[in-house]
């Protein structure tokens, strides 16, 4: 009797286990199913097309993929530093006192829903930069800033995960010769962390890439590409954010779905790259 | 300036610049906060929890479907997403420990972690809306579901893995069968742990908006229908905060406030939990 | 109270009355410790676990200072000055008391790279220089032969026993005028440690050296001079062969002995 339900038991938890491979192949298939009618009708100009007007069935996605592209540099660009800063003054510079609030602050914020990020986007900075640059404030700089605010707690967060992992041995054996704290940072922590560390952004990176509460809020959803980051812009989750509950064709919807596939290719490619090139986890012995 | 001289002079500039990046971060942070708990605390009234949806200009909303729409969605999402996910996390961990499946899976879920949420919610309007024809409350849990397994999933695996392989050796040893040496041992051995994940997963999905926008889709008045469009907290933010309307802007507010505070609160009680078993 | 033998020879340090408290303990974890430390010599640091031997050398070089809350008290005469004041210029001590870790602590990078560290701290950029000091100092490091055709690599890929020696090589580079040794050989396997212990007799020409090791055969091998620790306090000080051989304290004896350990 035991030894029949043992079988149950395990059988099930296999089933489970292995369902979660099908469901996430299954996401794929589905996703790829819905897009071929606009992969047939578009082919590869879907992707360098930049015209987007559903009222006339012409689907083009090079404007969501330049605003994802552009949005998702600026707010890297704008948070690694930081997140830098951040993660030397946690792991080296505070005070132990004031080590465990701040880090675990960085970690709770790093919890706090995006779409709170993008309303606070919305009602205070976007009068911010409308003030600042002009035009209407919904704008590609808009949006690169919040996005880089919404990632910064994460990414600072593991950036100072990396950093710990050196051995104090071999920090002390670095101070031992003389050298500074910046010296054993950069000679000593950032070569030693250095996978963990770039991991970490590249995984920030492909987080980045598919929020889509931070920036829906402030980017505007104009199918347009613009070099001027004060007009407002559109990026591939704004799109589906903003059009899906809407669409009204056939055509229209498959062109959304293709840009879903293409969104979870391109992030799946990226946390790929960023876990198992730089983060591999360790194996349990 | 000697070399030296030079070298302590960088490094002062350096730590002055973290430091400063620091102010900086942890200001922008606090800044978000404060606007948060100041609208939030400012828009609370009795009527956020007794009053539905109003149209704009009549001072009369409250969040009442909102919330209980929000509370359905993630009830119905960890309903669905805790079992599978402990079981699936338990076949990991008890069953295939190194095998390759569970590492194509450990992997997999991994990804899905971080992979975006509103390609589920695009994949789930394809399953579920469009073959329905319409949105609904049920469309949502499942896109929260989808979402939540994986997290459940790794944190199981990670845990049960921390439960010492001795304690598994001495059940089997007295002759118990391997189901029950899980349930009644290593489960027992990881509660914490396992509530923790659990916990943490309710969180993350609870924050959750792009997935619900076209799946469980939204209702400005109280649906307890798991068929019919539902609303829920997290788009009734985004709808409220986008609308011209100064009542339903403060309403957004206030229900980011409580988000948020759900949120916050889950995640420290779950460090809380892991903690206390840290101690013991 | 302690046996201290008078040293008749110039000294490299004076611990005078030392004290030191680790942040948030309640007592320290030394008690009003004297020490001479005789120059061009080797002086072990014996006695078990906790007794305070490590927390005594990383005071020379006030690595301790890393971790604040850290309390020193008395004194520690280097060079004719108390080196525990808050003026202390810490980078200069460090160049000029160098340290060896229980582990290997190779730096991640090249070999060459490593030994040059120090040196380049110092602001030495010119290359014959380098290379001229770097060879030295692999040379006097007695790992010259095996490094010489693979300066350019990774110091992680050398073994256990050549990682030590390297980092006994980057110590030595900058010319130190004190050594400290902290269980250098723990983590190494008998011949390595062989080879660390022949390198530690040859430097005592050129450095004075300070070893803590829970080896008492290590001590007795090694040093010239061996100082016996209990619960933070220095119970004897005396030359190490009549350490091991005559000891003047009943409690040095019964270490020694094997009577606790």
């Amino acid at each position: 009797m035991s030894s029949i339900v043992d079988k149950i038991f395990a059988n099930t938890t296999k089933l489970i286990a292995f369902g979660v491979l099908l469901l996430v192949a299954w996401i794929f298939v589905v996703l790829f199913e819905h897009s071929v009618e606009s992969i047939k009708a578009f082919g590869f100009t879907f992707i360098t097309e930049d015209k987007w007007a559903p009222n006339v069935e012409k689907f083009g996605a090079l404007p969501a993929i330049y605003g994802s592209v552009v949005s998702t540099f600026l707010a890297m660009m704008l948070a690694v530093p930081v997140a830098i800063g951040i993660a030397i003054f946690l792991s080296e510079i505070a005070h132990a006192k004031l080590k465990a609030p701040v880090g675990i602050s960085i970690e709770l914020l790093a919890a706090i829903p995006s779409v709170i990020y993008g309303m606070w986007g919305l009602f205070y900075f976007v009068p911010i930069i409308r003030d600042t640059f002009g035009g209407i404030g919904i704008s590609m700089l808009t949006a690169g800033i919040i996005l880089s605010i919404m990632i910064l707690p994460f990414m600072a967060a593991v950036t100072r995960d990396a950093m710990n992992t050196t051995p104090d041995i071999l920090k002390e054996s670095a101070y031992a010769l003389g050298g500074t704290k910046w010296d054993v940072i950069k000679d000593i922590i950032i070569p030693y962390a250095k996978a963990g560390i770039i991991g970490s952004f590249i995984l920030a990176l492909g987080r980045a890439i598919g929020e889509t509460m931070a920036v829906t809020f402030v980017m505007g959803n104009v199918h347009k590409i613009s070099v001027d980051l004060t007009e407002p812009a559109t990026s591939i989750p704004v799109t589906l954010a903003n059009e899906f509950a809407e669409a009204d064709s056939a055509l229209y919807y498959s062109s959304l779905f293709e840009l879903s596939l293409f969104l979870l290719v391109i992030s799946f490619t990226i946390i790929s790259v960023a876990k198992f090139y730089f983060l591999r986890r360790k194996r349990i012995a | 300036m000697t070399h030296t001289q030079k070298r302590i002079l960088i490094n002062n500039i350096v730590m002055f610049l973290s430091t400063l990046s620091a102010v900086i971060g942890i200001g922008f942070l606090l800044w978000i906060l404060s606007v948060l708990v100041i609208n939030g605390l400012d828009a609370l009234s009795m009527i956020i929890f007794t009053n539905e949806g109003a149209p704009p200009g009549n001072d009369n909303g409250g969040l009442k479907h909102a919330l209980i729409g929000q509370l359905m969605l993630v009830s119905y999402a960890a309903l669905f997403g805790v079992p599978l996910g402990v079981l699936a996390g338990t076949y990991l961990s008890e069953y295939g420990l190194k095998s390759k499946l569970s590492e194509t899976i450990r992997d997999i879920s991994d990804i899905m972690m971080s992979a975006p949420s509103i390609v589920i919610g695009a994949f789930v309007y394809a399953i579920v809306v469009s073959p329905m024809g319409h949105f609904s409350g049920w469309a949502g849990s499942i896109a929260l579901t989808i979402i939540m397994i994986p997290i459940i999933l790794r944190t199981t695996d990670d845990m049960l893995q921390l439960v010492p392989s001795t304690l598994r050796e001495a059940a089997f040893a007295l002759g118990a069968p391997k189901y029950k040496v899980i349930i009644q041992i290593v489960y027992r051995g990881a509660k914490a742990g396992i509530l923790t994940g659990v916990l943490l997963g309710v969180a993350r999905v609870a924050g959750e908006t792009a997935p619900l926008l076209f799946t469980s889709f939204n209702d400005n008045f109280l649906n307890m229908d798991m068929n019919q469009p539902m609303a829920s907290l997290t788009v009734t933010m985004y709808n409220y905060a986008t609308s011209p309307y100064e009542d339903w802007q403060k309403l957004g507010w206030a229900a980011a406030f409580i988000l948020s505070m759900f949120i916050l609160s889950l995640n420290i009680f779950g460090r809380l939990f892991l903690l206390k078993k840290k101690n013991k | 109270m302690a046996t201290i033998i008078e040293i008749n020879e110039p000294k490299a340090l004076e611990v005078k009355n030392f004290e030191f408290t680790y942040a948030k303990a309640d007592a320290p974890s030394i008690k009003k410790l004297s020490m001479p430390i005789a120059r061009h010599n080797i002086t072990a640091l014996i006695g078990p676990s906790g007794c305070g031997k490590t927390t005594l050398l990383r005071s020379f070089n006030r690595i301790h200072d890393l971790y604040p809350g850290n309390k020193y008290d008395g004194e520690i005469i280097f060079k004719d000055r108390n080196i525990l004041t808050p003026k202390e210029d810490l980078i200069k001590l460090r160049i000029q008391i160098g340290m060896i870790f229980q582990k290997p602590t190779a730096f991640p990078m090249s070999i060459f790279d490593n030994v040059a560290y120090g040196m380049r701290l110092q602001g030495i950029k010119n290359k014959t220089e380098l290379q001229g000091r770097v060879e030295k100092a692999l040379q006097d490091a007695a790992i010259w032969k095996e490094v010489k055709d693979r300066l350019k690599h990774d110091a992680n890929g050398l073994s256990g026993g050549q990682q030590q020696r390297l980092c006994i090589a980057r110590a030595i580079a900058v010319e130190p005028e004190v050594l400290l040794f902290d269980e250098p050989t723990s983590a190494l396997d008998p011949i390595s440690t062989g080879g660390i212990e022949e390198l530690v007799v040859e430097l005592r020409d050129r450095v004075s050296i300070i070893i803590v090791t829970h080896n008492m055969q290590q001590a007795a091998r090694v040093s010239d001079y061996t100082g016996f620790m209990y619960l933070g306090e220095l119970i004897e000080l005396g030359r190490t062969e009549e350490l091991f051989v005559t000891p003047r304290e009943r409690l040095t004896e019964e270490y020694i002995t094997g009577k606790f350990g």
